[in-house]
C-alpha cells in the first residue's frame, strides 16, 4: 500500500488526542445512527408477524343427525375462510375434528385432529377402540385421554373444542340441529392446552 | 478492557486484524479532512442502506404477476414500519443517482481521472451503469401501472436495437409479453446479479482508491491528517444528512404505489423515473426510423466518450474539453428534464390559446390520466384493505369487479353519448368527465333516489333537460306531450289554490318516498326504514288515493302497473330502479314492461337469449347498474368475517 499505517510515534500530542477522541466518539455515534436506522426499520418490519393475532373462527361442521350417540368418533373437515397475508381464500379446508357422542348425550364432544405432541394429524380407523397418531405413535382412548397416561410421548390428552348446537329453520317448517365448533389452534408440546395467537 | 485486548490479540495473531484496521482507518488525508471529500463515502453508505433495506424487503416480496403488487401493497399498508422501509429504499435509490452525479462532476472537475487513476475512473463508470441498471430493474418490481408502462417503453426501445434487439427484449422479458418471468428475471437481476457486480466493482474501486491515495485538492491547505477520525466524522455527518433527507421525503410523500399493472388498460401518464426523463424527452427529437439515433447511437457515443475521458484529459486542453463536455451533458440533461416537466405540466401553468392547443391538450391528457390513476390507486388500496382482502387471482380482479371503478368507464363508452351524469346542485369533480352538456336523454345522476324521483314529479323539473326536456325529446313541446308530463303539469297547474297545492305536494313527497323505497338503494336503507309510515301512505296514494286529491281523478295506477294494481300499463313501477328492474330495463328498454312502443331511442343492450348477439354482457350491465345505484364497497361497511358456515 502506498501509505504505511501511522505508527505510534507520529500520533498527535495530548490536546489533539482529546480532540480526536471526541471526533472519534462523534463519528462512531453518527455512523451508528446512519447504519442502524435502516437496519432497525427492517427489523421492525421483519418482526411484524408477531403483532398479528390469530382469531379462531366458529364454524358449522355437521348436522347433529350425522353424529349418532354410539360413542364412536366421526371425522369432519373444518371449512373456514383462510387468510394468508394479503389473500383471503373463502371456504377452505383448514383442519379436521372428531365428534363423539355418548348415549343420551345431547351434544357431542369435539376433538381437534391436531396431535398435542408435534401437530401431526391423528388418525382413527373405523371400528378401532383408540385414536392413533401416525408420527410418533401416540395413542388416545375414545374419550381423548392418553392410552398409557404420562408414558405416552404426547404431553397431554387430545384437545377438546367448545361445541354449540344451533337450530336451523327449514323452509318446510321443520327444524334441524347443527353442530358448531370453535376451531381453536393449540400449541404443541405443553402439558397445558395453550391457545396459539 | 483486558478481555477485549486478549480477544484482539488472539485475532491479530491469526488474521492480522490490527494491520487491517490500521490500514483502513489511518489512511492519510493530505491537506486535512474536508467536506468536499465526503461524496464517495456517502455513496458507499447509500449502497449499504439499499442492501439492508433491500434484504428486508426481499423477505416480504413475492415476484409473480399475481403477487408482486399484492406483496408490495402488504408491505406498504399492512406490515409494521413497512411504509418506512419501502420509503427509505425508494428515495435512497434516487439519492444514489444524485450522489453519483456529484461524485462524477467532482472527479472530472478536479481531473482526478488522470494517471494513475484512469482505471479507477473506468471502474467508477461501470459502477454508475450498474446503479442505473438497479434503478431500471427496481422500478418494475412493484408491478404497478407506473412501473409497468414505463418499463414497457424501456424494453420496447431495447427491442429496436440493431441486430439482436428483439432477442434481447425477449430475454429480458422472459418471453414475448410481460409476465411471471419478467418479474423473476428482473428480480434476480435487481437483487442478485447487479448487487454482486456492484459489490465486486466497489471493492476494486476502493482498493485502487487506497492504492493511489486520496486525490487532494490542495495539499498545503492544512496539516495532513488521517482518515480516522476527522474525515470519518465528516463522512458520517454527511451521510446522516442524506438519511435525514430521505426520511423527510418518505414521511412527506411516501413511496407511491399505483394501481396494479394492467396490460389492457394503458396508463397514459407513464413516465420513467425523473433521472431518466431527459432520455425520454430526447427521444421526442427523433421521429420514426431515426429513433435508434436517440435511443442507441447517440447515448452509446456519449457513454463511450465518458469512458475515454481520462485519455482525452491527459493534456490541459483535453481536460478543459472534458469539463466542457460534462457541462454540455449535464446542462443538456437538465434542460431536457425541465422541458419534459414543462411539457407535462403545460396545461397547469398556461392558459389555453389557439396557438398552443395541441400542446395544451397533450398536457391536459397527461394530467387527467395522472389524476385518474391516483384516484384508481387509492380505490384499489381501499378494496385490498377490506375484510374480503385480495382474491387469489390478484388485485386486478378487485379492479375489474368494482362498480366504482368500472361503472363510469362502461357508462362513458355506452351511455354518455346521450345521457348526462351531473349533480344539478353541486358539481362532483370525480365525475366531471361524465358531464354531457348537450344531453339527448335524462340525467342519470342519482337515479332512484327520493330527490331524483321528486324532480320527476315536479312540473317544472320534469320538462327540464334533466328529465324529459332534453334536446329532441318527443315528450315535451307543442301538443306532443306524453301522458306523464301532461299528468304532472295538470296535477299541479297554476289554477290551484295554496291549500290544494300544498296537499298535492305533500302527497307527491310521500309518493316519491314510496317509489324510491322500491329501489332499495343501500344509501337510502336507513331513511327507508325510518320512514316506513310515510312509505305506506305513499303506496296508498300511488295506488288510487291520489285520485281523491286531483281534479282529474286519476292516480298513478291508472296508467302504471304497481302493487295490487297489476296489468294496468307500463312502465311497471314495481321494484322501480331496483337492481333487478334496472338490469332488465337495460337489457331491453323496449320491453312491454318498460317503454314498449313509447321508447325514444333508449337502446336494448342485451335483449337476446343468444348472448353472442348482445351489446353488453351481464357482468358489464351489473357493474353499470351497481354504479348508478351507488352500490359499491365502502370502507365503513365492516362485515363480521369470523363466523362462517358450510353451505
Ligand atoms: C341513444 C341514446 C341513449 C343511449 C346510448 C342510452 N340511453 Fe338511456 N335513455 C335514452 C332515452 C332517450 C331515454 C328516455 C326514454 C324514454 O323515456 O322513452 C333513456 C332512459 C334511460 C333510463 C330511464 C331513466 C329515465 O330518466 O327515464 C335509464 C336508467 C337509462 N336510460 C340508462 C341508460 C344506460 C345505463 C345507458 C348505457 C348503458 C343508456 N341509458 C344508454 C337514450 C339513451
Ligand atoms: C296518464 C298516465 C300516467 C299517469 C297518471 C302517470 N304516469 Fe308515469 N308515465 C306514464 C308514461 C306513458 C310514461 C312513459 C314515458 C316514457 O316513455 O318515457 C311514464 C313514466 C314514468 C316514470 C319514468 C319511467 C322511466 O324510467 O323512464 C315514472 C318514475 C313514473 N312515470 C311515475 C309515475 C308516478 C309516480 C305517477 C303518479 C304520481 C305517474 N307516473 C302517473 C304515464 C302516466
Amino acid at each position: 500500500m502506498a501509505n504505511p499505517p501511522a505508527s505510534q510515534s507520529d500520533r498527535p500530542n495530548a490536546t489533539k488526542n482529546r480532540r480526536s477522541f471526541f471526533a472519534a466518539l462523534a463519528a462512531i455515534t453518527t455512523g451508528a445512527v446512519v447504519v442502524l436506522t435502516p437496519l432497525a426499520v427492517g427489523v421492525v418490519t421483519f418482526l411484524s408477524p408477531l403483532l398479528r393475532k390469530r382469531q379462531s373462527s366458529t364454524v358449522r361442521v355437521a348436522l347433529l343427525a350425522q353424529v349418532p350417540d354410539d360413542g364412536l368418533p366421526r371425522y369432519f373437515p373444518v371449512v373456514a375462510d383462510r387468510e394468508d397475508a394479503w389473500n383471503r381464500y373463502p371456504q377452505q379446508r383448514v383442519g379436521g375434528v372428531y365428534l363423539v357422542r355418548q348415549a343420551d348425550e345431547a351434544a357431542p364432544t369435539a376433538f381437534t385432529a391436531k396431535c398435542p405432541h408435534a401437530g401431526c394429524f391423528i388418525g382413527y380407523a373405523a371400528g378401532a377402540d383408540h385414536f392413533q397418531c401416525p408420527c410418533h405413535t401416540s395413542a388416545f382412548k375414545l374419550d381423548g385421554s392418553r392410552v398409557r397416561g404420562d408414558d405416552e410421548v404426547s404431553p397431554r390428552d387430545m384437545d377438546q373444542l367448545p361445541v354449540e348446537l344451533r337450530e336451523l329453520q327449514l323452509a318446510s317448517g321443520e327444524t334441524a340441529t347443527e353442530v358448531w365448533v370453535e376451531f381453536i389452534d393449540f400449541q404443541t408440546g405443553h402439558k397445558q392446552p395453550i391457545h396459539t395467537t | 478492557m483486558s478481555a477485549i485486548r486478549t480477544i484482539v490479540d488472539w485475532l491479530d495473531d491469526r488474521a492480522g486484524v490490527r494491520e487491517l484496521v490500521n490500514e483502513a482507518l489511518y489512511e492519510s488525508v493530505p491537506g486535512g479532512s474536508r467536506w468536499r471529500y465526503v461524496w464517495g463515502s456517502a455513496l458507499v453508505m447509500a449502497f449499504v442502506t439499499q442492501a439492508l433495506t433491500g434484504i428486508f424487503l426481499w423477505m416480504a416480496y413475492s415476484p409473480s404477476t399475481q403477487t408482486a403488487w399484492e406483496s408490495v401493497y402488504y408491505i406498504e399498508h399492512e406490515m409494521a414500519g413497512g411504509w418506512l422501509l419501502r420509503g427509505i429504499h425508494h428515495y435512497m435509490a434516487q439519492m444514489m443517482i444524485v450522489l453519483l452525479a456529484i461524485h462524477f462532476i467532482q472527479v472530472v472537475w478536479d481531473g482526478a481521472y488522470r494517471a494513475p487513476r484512469e482505471l479507477n475512473f473506468v471502474i467508477g463508470l461501470v459502477l454508475m451503469l450498474v446503479v442505473l441498471g438497479l434503478s431500471f430493474t427496481g422500478y418494475l418490481l412493484p408491478w404497478d401501472q407506473k412501473g409497468y408502462w414505463a418499463t414497457n417503453v424501456g424494453t420496447e426501445l431495447a427491442s429496436q436495437a440493431p441486430i439482436a434487439g428483439v432477442a434481447l427484449k425477449k430475454l429480458a422479458v422472459g418471453g414475448s409479453d410481460y409476465g411471471h418471468h419478467t418479474l423473476t428475471r428482473f428480480f434476480a437481476l435487481h437483487a442478485g446479479v447487479l448487487p454482486a457486480l456492484l459489490v465486486g466493482f466497489l471493492v476494486l474501486h476502493i482498493m485502487l482508491f487506497r492504492r493511489h491515495g486520496l486525490h487532494a485538492k490542495d495539499r498545503n491547505r492544512a496539516p495532513d491528517t488521517t482518515f480516522w477520525p476527522d474525515q470519518v466524522l465528516k463522512d458520517s455527518v454527511a451521510s446522516l444528512g442524506i438519511l435525514a433527507a430521505v426520511l423527510a421525503l418518505t414521511v412527506w410523500k411516501g413511496a407511491e404505489l399505483m394501481a396494479p399493472a394492467d396490460a389492457a388498460n394503458p396508463y397514459d401518464a407513464a413516465r420513467p423515473e425523473w433521472y431518466f426523463l431527459f432520455l425520454f424527452q430526447f427521444l421526442k427529437w427523433f421521429p420514426g426510423e431515426l429513433e435508434i439515433w436517440g435511443a442507441f447511437i447517440i447515448p452509446g457515443i456519449v457513454v463511450a466518450v465518458l469512458f475515454v475521458m481520462p485519455w482525452i484529459g491527459r493534456s490541459k486542453a483535453g481536460h478543459l474539453l472534458n469539463v466542457a463536455l460534462m457541462g454540455v451533458l449535464f446542462g443538456g440533461a437538465a434542460f431536457l428534464t425541465a422541458q419534459a416537466l414543462y411539457d407535462d405540466n403545460f396545461a397547469a401553468w398556461n392558459e389555453k390559446t389557439e396557438d398552443n392547443a395541441a400542446r395544451y391538450e397533450a398536457s391536459q391528457g397527461f394530467l387527467d390520466a395522472k389524476q385518474e390513476a391516483e384516484h384508481e390507486a387509492r380505490r384499489v388500496i381501499e378494496l385490498a384493505r377490506s375484510p374480503a382482502k385480495i382474491p387469489p387471482t390478484g388485485a386486478l380482479t378487485l379492479v375489474y369487479n368494482d362498480p366504482y371503478l368500472q361503472g363510469p368507464k362502461l357508462y362513458k363508452q355506452n351511455c354518455a353519448g346521450c345521457h348526462n351524469y351531473a349533480d344539478p346542485e353541486n358539481s362532483d369533480l370525480r365525475w366531471a368527465y361524465l358531464v354531457n352538456k348537450n344531453p339527448s336523454a335524462p340525467n342519470l345522476f342519482g337515479v332512484g333516489t327520493r330527490k331524483w324521483i321528486s324532480g320527476l314529479l315536479d312540473p317544472k323539473q320534469i320538462v327540464s333537460a334533466h328529465y324529459f326536456g332534453y334536446a329532441g325529446s318527443p315528450f315535451v313541446g307543442d301538443g306532443d306531450q306524453t301522458d306523464m308530463v301532461d299528468f304532472i303539469q295538470e296535477s299541479l297547474s297554476e289554477d290551484l289554490d295554496n291549500e290544494q297545492r300544498q296537499a298535492i305536494q305533500t302527497a307527491f313527497k310521500k309518493i316519491a318516498a314510496a317509489l324510491s323505497a322500491e329501489a332499495r338503494l343501500p344509501s337510502q336503507a336507513e331513511a327507508d326504514a325510518r320512514d316506513a309510515e310515510m312509505i305506506t301512505e305513499g303506496r296508498a296514494l300511488l295506488t288510487g288515493g291520489l285520485a281523491d286529491l286531483l281534479e282529474s281523478g286519476t292516480s298513478c295506477t291508472d296508467c302504471h302497473t304497481f302493487g295490487e294494481m297489476q296489468d294496468i300499463g307500463s312502465p311497471v313501477l314495481d321494484d322501480y330502479m331496483s337492481r333487478r328492474w334496472l338490469l332488465d330495463f337495460l337489457s331491453n328498454a323496449s320491453d312491454e314492461r318498460f317503454y314498449g312502443e313509447l321508447n325514444d331511442r333508449m337502446p336494448a343492450f342485451a335483449p337476446h337469449d343468444d348472448l353472442r348477439l348482445n351489446q353488453l354482457d351481464h357482468k358489464s350491465l351489473e357493474l353499470i347498474v351497481d354504479w348508478l345505484r351507488s352500490d359499491w364497497y365502502r370502507p365503513s361497511q365492516d362485515t363480521d368475517a369470523s363466523e362462517t358456515a358450510n353451505p
